[in-house]
């Protein structure tokens, strides 16, 4: 089973690489240095801070950009080009695709924030003499924060067209950081059918707010390693109960 | 009494694009059997139901009603028995970036076999259908040929006892058609079973133990191959050389058709019998038996019989 899983999680990963989606990087690259000079005259010493936050924002921001051109077409486009008669011919089962898929997603993020934070690392180096250890807890929560929607993306992929997919994710990713307020929102709605509507979205949707430490970080406050770990539990739980129910329905597909 | 490899019970496949459209019955209760070691060839003009059949028996489409057996083994419900099939798409697609042994390496993976293996298998492929020089180059710089030959060693890189190939011979020049058929001629020599779906039928007559013809969905005719043809032997052709004058209308009164050219006497029979008499007299009254040929209807005319709409 783990044999088949990281098969199709290292064709996805090599598919992905070689479809030029690395030049992304570049574009962050770019991003960052620019704003760097840009900043660096104008921000009345907090220059470093600034560029903290930015490049802890970027970071998010471009993996997100992955999620959505490459995570949403990713199994549909199997089904598309019918490639995945080849697969669903052989004897793996279609979790295992699924699963496989995901994962060499999350391959393709790992390397691309990895580069990325050696890059963001460079630039603090180059500009303000180096960057603070506790950057990384940030940009961890910001790769969580991106598996969690790399399972949105899947899941929608696995259902409907990229373009739907790519409006539903986004729209899951921006809906995703305003729980809190959906759940106060919901609290002041009248009758309990519109509370409890409320209620099931604010438990449905996935808390992206519970990943945001970036305020922390920049201002030198630590993360409690607890939270970290509930974060990753969180992640884990989330990510898995959408591929679960991706798979379930796509058990039941018919590609035509 | 041959193992049954493969057999499908009332497989049924039925479409509705949306909830409020019609209902599509792509696939009427199929009922098919292929023996062990056997070629058998899958015949139906486009849109006849050859691909929604292959697809239904590997549940690549739910099928609707029906079940799929491979090995004895239900296909939905055990998907492990695909480990022993082979299976070729009808104009297969792969992945654009990935070069061919890349490739054909994935798909190993997907059986579970070693590094060491894999690699040998590999190369021992690229050798079978001809691309040993190609394996390191992306598939998106592959031709048509090159694209269907890829597929052909993807279909055999678990040694399946079962092969089926969905018109494995489309889209390639006269050298490559050649290749596949030889190719299948060796899996039924090595004891494989092939189930293949074409269209080109003087192809199909070369291969096949079996043929299968579906039509609008349904199975219209099953048979072996020597048997449906001599079924429907159309007349016999005899060429008598040396035959005296006289003893010719004795001859030719048994002949629906008869052409003297020099020497030679050339006699159409409507029937088997009347032509064996003929032989006969012949043979008694002197002459030489230069031919003796039963006409028998080529399968194309078999097919056109059974699909005429």
């Amino acid at each position: 089973m783990i044999r088949r899983v990281v098969a199709v999680a290292q064709n996805t990963f090599k598919e992905a690489v070689r479809d030029k989606v690395l030049y992304i990087l570049v574009i962050f690259a770019l991003c960052l240095l620019l704003s760097s000079y840009v900043i660096a005259p104008l921000a009345l010493g907090e220059g470093g801070k600034i560029l903290r936050d930015l490049g802890l924002s970027l970071v998010p921001l471009f993996g997100l950009a992955i999620v959505v051109i490459l995570g949403t077409a990713l199994v549909y486009k199997e089904m598309e080009r019918r490639t995945i008669y080849i697969l669903v011919s052989k004897p793996l089962r279609r979790w295992e695709f699924l699963l496989g898929k995901y994962l060499g997603l999350l391959l393709v993020l790992a390397v691309v924030a990895l580069l990325m934070t050696l890059f963001f690392y460079g630039v603090l180096y180059w500009f303000y003499g180096g960057g603070e250890a506790r950057l990384l807890w940030g940009i961890w929560m910001s790769f969580l924060e991106l598996a969690v929607i790399a399972a949105v993306a899947i899941f929608f992929s696995s259902l409907s067209s990229p373009t739907l997919s790519a409006v539903f994710t986004l729209a899951i990713y921006v809906a995703g950081h305003w729980t809190q307020d959906l759940r106060a929102f919901s609290a002041k709605l009248p009758g309990s059918g519109l509370k409890g509507l409320g209620t099931f979205f604010y438990y449905a949707l996935p808390n992206l707010e519970f990943f945001n430490v970036k305020n922390d970080v920049v201002h030198g406050i630590a993360v409690n390693p607890s939270h970290a770990l509930w974060a990753l539990g969180y992640a884990v739980l989330y990510s898995s109960a959408l591929l679960a129910l991706a798979s379930a329905i796509y058990e039941r597909k018919s590609f035509k | 009494m041959p193992q049954v490899v493969l057999r499908t019970e009332s497989l049924c496949k039925k479409y509705q694009t949306h909830f409020w459209s019609k209902i599509k019955v792509a696939l009427h209760d199929l009922n098919l059997e292929v023996n062990s070691g056997e070629v058998f060839g899958f015949l139906g003009p486009n849109g006849a139901g050859k691909t929604t059949s292959i697809k239904a028996i590997f549940h690549i489409v739910r099928p609707t009603t029906g079940r799929a057996y491979i090995f004895g083994k239900d296909v939905g419900r055990h998907p492990g028995v695909l480990a022993k099939v082979g299976f070729l798409p009808e104009n297969p697609y792969f992945y654009d970036h990935l070069k061919g042994t890349e490739f054909l390496d994935t798909c190993a993976r997907l059986f579970g076999m070693s590094k060491p293996e894999r690699r040998r298998r590999i190369a021992e492929l690229l050798g079978l259908v001809g691309l040993e020089d190609s394996g390191d180059v992306q598939l998106r710089k592959y031709s048509k040929g090159m694209l269907q030959r890829i597929g052909l060693a993807q279909a055999l890189v678990n040694n399946p006892d079962l092969v089926i190939l969905d018109e494995p011979l489309t889209g390639l020049d006269p050298l490559g058609r050649k290749q596949v058929k030889d190719l299948i001629l060796s899996l039924k020599e090595q004891g494989r079973t092939v189930f293949f779906s074409s269209h080109i039928l003087p192809d199909v007559e070369m291969l096949c133990d079996r043929v299968g013809i579906i039509w609008q969905g349904r199975l219209v005719k099953t048979g072996r191959l020597d048997q449906l043809l001599s079924e429907k032997v159309e007349s016999v052709e005899l060429t008598v050389d040396s035959l005296e004058q006289k003893f010719r209308p004795e001859v030719s009164s048994l002949a629906a058709k008869t052409v003297e050219r020099d020497d030679k006497l050339m006699l159409t029979f409507g029937d088997q019998p009347a032509a064996d008499k003929a032989l006969k007299l012949c043979l008694e009254r002197g002459g030489r038996v230069v031919s003796f040929i039963p006409q028998r209807r080529s399968l194309e005319q078999v097919f056109l019989e059974e699909v005429k709409p």
